[in-house]
């Protein structure tokens, strides 16, 4: 069922993509990488929303940031749109949740998948490539004032819960 | 008169009452009082006016009275002599002549017929009164109604006979006269005059005739009468009050009609045939009608089925409506004859109660489909008139909740029904729209029914003219009905479409009831509607389930049964999604070819006769093609080995159950496997050693038992109790010494152990083998081979128990995985799912949980709300989820 309203919706290739998706749903499932999880957000498959901690002995220890998955139909050959739904602090990250990421852009190869996309932006968290950054002050702060950062990080953050209750 | 009458007319003078004793002649007139008023009445005064004339009105009116007066006693009525003078000369005088009644003044006309009132209520009534009075028997209804009849007619003749002779002349003389003076000679005005005082008289007369009958009695005794006259016209059985009511046969229907007509005529002759009897009438013609057809008459056409409506129209027309026409005849209705509207609206009328009476059975009908045909052709007709459809859908849908949608009904006859409902209403309405609407809540149901599909299935698989399976369908396990429908040649209708077909002259709109979108499939056999019960891949998943526990289970080395089912099934639902079984049934064909080749090339080097061959096994792993399976002989001449070949790809999951099986089996095993690759092109064999089929001989100190269809766990158990090297002295030693029937004794953990076997297999296999008194618990969960059978009561009470327990334990277990072992195989990824949906997705209520599984698990998630509240349970012990309250969870932060 899902599959043939998959096919609707999204043209000749959607089958496929949905049939894609469903396989990387379901390998997520058999073997869940820790502090990371994703699902779709209904029987269309193309929009998902994925969890990822912040990694440990970083600024984000602690913290849980939710994002926006979208897949096009010429998935996996094109990358999927991922966007930040919970505000956060990062050099790579504007405010708008947007994200500058080599592999999400030009890099991106049909051999990365959901759960490689979000294993670097877990791994981004920890490293930004501040060379070229969305959020330009984050990034001078980052190499100089470490505990600033970490206050504008924690200021910045809501929980998934206030997120909820701010109806985003 | 009586006291009462009298005191009121005293006060309220009525000329009628006070009237009735002629004057004397002798009396002198005073001059004061007139006949027929009270003393110092308002008529007094007229009186006064024109004593003359009053006097002389006087004389007369006695006079003429005394002669009209009636006669006291009815039997001794007297001929009426001829008028003497007097009269004449005063009843001249009274109506002719100057005398005629003035202003207030009563005429002789009224007064007669206020004497003939009163003589009705002081010498006739009561005698009526008298049968009228309490309710009429059935029984006594004619002669009750034409006693009064024969009474009512000689009062009649008794009032108008006077009137006619004595006063009609003189009211035609007087109207002769009023002719003459208005100098206008007109013989119609005359006559006129005459009929308006006769009609006026009869009328009077029948208003009292009608009075002094209770008017509800009356109508109902007469509606009775014709009820009755109609029954036995047309010889129908009645029955009253639950009491057969025998009309006897011999009744001569001419006599009745004459004797209804006679009785008729009389009536309407007394003034009693108007509107009360035509309701009566009425009445009574609509009771006939439902009598008609609850009769013998209309019964359904069990013999030769054939529809009865035909004789219904019939007797309608020339039964019903010629008896309506001749009892209005009879009663000289105005229109005595039925206009053709009429005729065919009580045509319907007839239609649509034998119709109601039909549906109201139809659902003994159906199940006695198709003797019940006739009954079936009947509601055709019916159905073509307004509103029959609706009545027939919602009464057949209440019968069909009540009777046949409850827990009480087992899934088979709800099959059989839906079957016979399939047929019937095929044959009531081609098209199918009524089938549609009255079969859907019998589909949900069937639906909701967790053994329908199994059912179904394994009813295709039945084989008609094989004894054996069709006593197993009468069990009530499988469906004979669906079996025979398999057995029907298959019609496949070719052509295209069939509502753009030019060609088609047979071409009929869809009923007005049907839907837009209606359109009946092309496929109409019953198969169609049980196959379509389910969507089509959740049909095939349970196909492929029972197809495969069959396959392993068939005993048929051709498998054709199969092979035509599935054929059969391909028509049906198309042949790419069914690649699966195909592939299964190929598997099982090819393994036998397989085995075939294997065996030819062991039997010549080992020189080893397949004595017993019949062991199966199944099974395979992920790759491709790789087969696998199992299956044991151990008897001494050494045991044979057959493998079944399964592609596991498309299988359904198996149990698989790993245990050790005997050595001389593994061995075979092996040796079966390096020629299978070798045949095979190095593909491997995975053994399912579960799902084996054996025969063995045992061979015991006094006995040799053959054992057949065994699981390889029994075998493998009782294997075990073979003497291990080492061990074989010691035991026979043991049971020489000490002179007992027992041969080796182990215990279950032993066995456990040695075969490296589940620990419930090891108690199944174990209990099967006390049950066989092959084996006896010797102390707790531990075993000895009963070597010698004694005829101990012990070992035989203790086998029965234990074949009870082993036919239990035998029944749970097939060949294909069950739900829950499914379920709990898969538990650890659905809980991902779920955590990885309510990480995700917020909180979450558990059927948008379980909708989300069944959309996103790959393969499908056949499980239902039940289950995932059990997995939520679960992670809520383990302290992964929450619940918020109305069945919504979320994750534990």
């Amino acid at each position: 069922m899902a599959l043939s309203t998959g096919a609707r919706t999204n043209g000749s290739g959607g089958a496929t993509v949905a049939q894609r998706l469903q396989k990387e749903l379901m390998d997520i499932m058999m073997k869940p990488t820790p502090g990371i999880t994703a699902f779709p957000d209904d029987e269309n498959m193309s929009r998902w929303t994925a969890t990822i901690d912040g990694p440990e002995s970083t600024p984000y220890e602690n913290l849980v940031f939710k994002l926006s998955m979208e897949f096009g139909a010429t998935y996996p050959y094109a990358p999927p749109t991922v966007l930040f739904k919970t505000p956060i602090y990062h050099p790579n990250v504007d405010f708008s949740g947007r994200i500058c990421l080599d592999i999400l852009k030009d890099k991106w190869s049909a051999v990365y998948n959901i759960g490689t996309v979000l294993l670097s932006l877990q791994s981004l968290l920890g490293e930004p490539n501040n060379s070229s950054p969305l959020n330009g002050q984050a990034a001078e702060l980052w190499d100089k004032d470490m505990d600033e950062f970490k206050r504008l990080v924690l200021a910045r953050h809501k929980t998934p819960e206030e997120l909820d209750a701010a109806g985003l | 008169m009586d006291h009462a009458t009298l005191v009121f007319a005293s006060v309220f003078p009525v000329p009628s009452l006070s009237h009735t004793t002629p004057t004397p002649v002798a009396t002198p007139n005073l001059g004061y009082t007139e006949p027929g008023a009270s003393f110092g009445s308002p008529h007094a005064a007229d009186a006064a006016v024109t004593p003359r004339r009053a006097v002389r009105r006087n004389f007369a009116w006695s006079t003429a009275t005394r002669f009209l007066s009636l006669p006291r006693d009815l039997d001794k009525a007297p001929r009426r002599p001829r008028r003497p003078p007097d009269v004449d000369e005063a009843l001249d005088y009274l109506i002719v002549g100057e005398g005629t009644g003035q202003d207030h003044e009563e005429g002789i006309a009224d007064w007669y017929a206020n004497e003939a009132r009163l003589h009705f209520a002081n010498h006739v009534r009561q005698g009526l009164t008298e049968v009228w009075d309490k309710d009429v028997e059935v029984g006594n209804a004619w002669r009750v109604l034409e006693d009064t009849q024969r009474v009512l007619a000689q009062v009649q003749n008794l009032y108008l006979q006077p009137f006619y002779d004595h006063i009609l002349p003189f009211i035609e003389q007087a109207a002769a006269n009023i002719t003459i003076r208005a100098s206008k000679s007109n013989d119609n005005l005359e006559a006129e005059t005459v009929e308006a005082a006769k009609r006026k008289f009869e009328r009077e007369i029948h208003a009292i005739f009608a009075h002094s009958l209770p008017v509800g009695r009356f109508s109902k005794t007469l509606s009775y009468m014709f009820y009755d006259a109609a029954c036995k016209l047309f010889r129908l059985q009645v029955r009253l009050d639950g009491i057969a009511h025998v009309v006897p046969d011999h009744t001569d229907t001419k006599k009745v009609r004459r004797r209804m007509m006679l009785l008729l005529v009389g009536l309407n002759r007394i003034g009693l045939g108007q509107d009360e009897a035509q309701r009566a009438l009425a009445y009574a013609m609509d009771k006939l009608l439902d009598t008609y057809i609850a009769s013998h008459y209309l019964k359904v056409d069990w013999y030769t089925k054939q529809s009865i409506t035909s004789q219904l129209r019939a007797w309608i027309e020339n039964g019903f409506i010629p008896l309506a026409e001749l009892i209005l005849e009879c009663l000289k209705c105005d229109p005595a004859s039925i206009p053709p509207l009429q005729r065919k609206q009580w045509q319907e009328m007839a239609l649509t109660r034998l119709g109601r009476a039909r549906v109201e059975d139809l659902f003994d009908f159906v199940t006695n489909w198709d003797r019940s045909l006739g009954a079936v052709l009947d509601l055709k007709e019916y159905l073509r008139l307004d509103g029959a459809k609706e009545h027939l859908k919602g009464s057949f849908s209440r019968q069909v909740s009540r009777r046949l949608l409850h827990p009480g009904a087992t899934t088979t006859y709800i099959l059989n029904v839906y079957i016979y409902i399939i047929r019937a209403f095929n044959k009531l309405e081609p098209k199918g729209v009524i089938l549609q609407s009255v079969a859907r809540p019998i589909r949900r149901y069937l639906k909701e029914r967790e053994d329908t599909a199994r059912i179904i299935i394994a009813s295709l698989l039945i084989d008609l003219n094989d004894e054996a399976s069709v006593k197993a369908a009468s069990t009530g396990e499988l469906s004979f009905e669906i079996a025979s429908e398999m057995s029907k040649p298959f019609t496949h209708s070719e052509d295209a479409d069939d509502e753009a077909s030019w060609n088609d002259m047979n071409w009929q709109p869809s009923p007005y009831d049907a839907s837009p979108e209606y359109k009946k499939s092309k496929v109409e056999d019953v198969i169609f509607f049980l196959l379509t019960l389910w969507d089509r891949d959740d049909f095939i998943n349970e196909l492929k389930n029972i197809l495969g526990d069959h396959l392993l289970k068939c005993q048929d080395p051709e498998f054709q049964k199969e092979i035509r089912l599935l054929e059969l099934i391909k028509i049906r639902l198309g042949e790419d999604k069914l690649q699966a079984c195909e592939v299964m049934l190929r598997d099982v064909l090819e393994s036998r070819r397989i085995n075939e080749t294997i065996r030819k090339a062991s039997d010549q080097p080992q020189d080893q006769t397949p004595q017993t061959p019949e062991a199966l096994g199944p099974r395979t792993p992920r790759p491709r093609r790789i087969g696998p399976s199992t299956p044991l002989i151990t008897t001494p001449p050494g045991p044979a080995l057959n493998a079944q070949i399964l592609s596991s790809f498309f299988w359904p999951i198996l149990r698989d159950e790993t245990f050790r099986v005997p050595a001389q089996i593994e061995s075979l095993q092996q040796d079966y496997e390096s020629r299978f690759e070798r045949i095979k092109g190095m593909r491997k064999l995975r053994w399912m050693n579960a799902l084996g089929d054996s025969r063995i001989t045992l061979e015991f100190d006094d006995r040799t038992e053959d054992f057949d269809h065994l699981t390889p766990w029994q075998v493998s158990v009782v294997y075990a109790f073979q003497p291990q090297p080492g061990e074989e002295s010691t035991s026979k030693a043991k049971s020489k010494g000490q002179a007992k029937s027992e041969g080796i004794t182990r215990n279950a953990e032993q066995l456990e152990e040695m075969l490296s076997m589940d620990e419930a297999l090891v108690h199944q296999a174990l209990a099967f083998w006390v049950g066989k008194s092959v084996l006896r618990e010797v102390a707790p969960h531990t075993y000895a081979v009963i070597e010698r059978l004694d005829s101990s009561t012990k070992d035989s009470d203790a086998a029965a128990a234990a074949q009870e327990i082993a036919e239990v334990q035998a029944a749970q277990s097939t060949t294909v995985k069950s739900q829950a072992d499914l379920l709990n195989e898969r538990k650890d990824v659905y809980m991902s799912f779920i955590t990885g949906m309510l990480t995700n997705q917020g909180n979450l209520p558990v059927m948008r949980v379980l909708m989300m599984m069944r959309m996103m698990v790959q393969g499908g998630f056949p499980f239902g709300a039940e289950e995932v509240r059990a997995l939520l349970g679960e992670m809520e012990g383990a302290g992964k989820v929450v619940p918020l309250g109305g069945d919504v969870w979320g994750i534990r932060k």
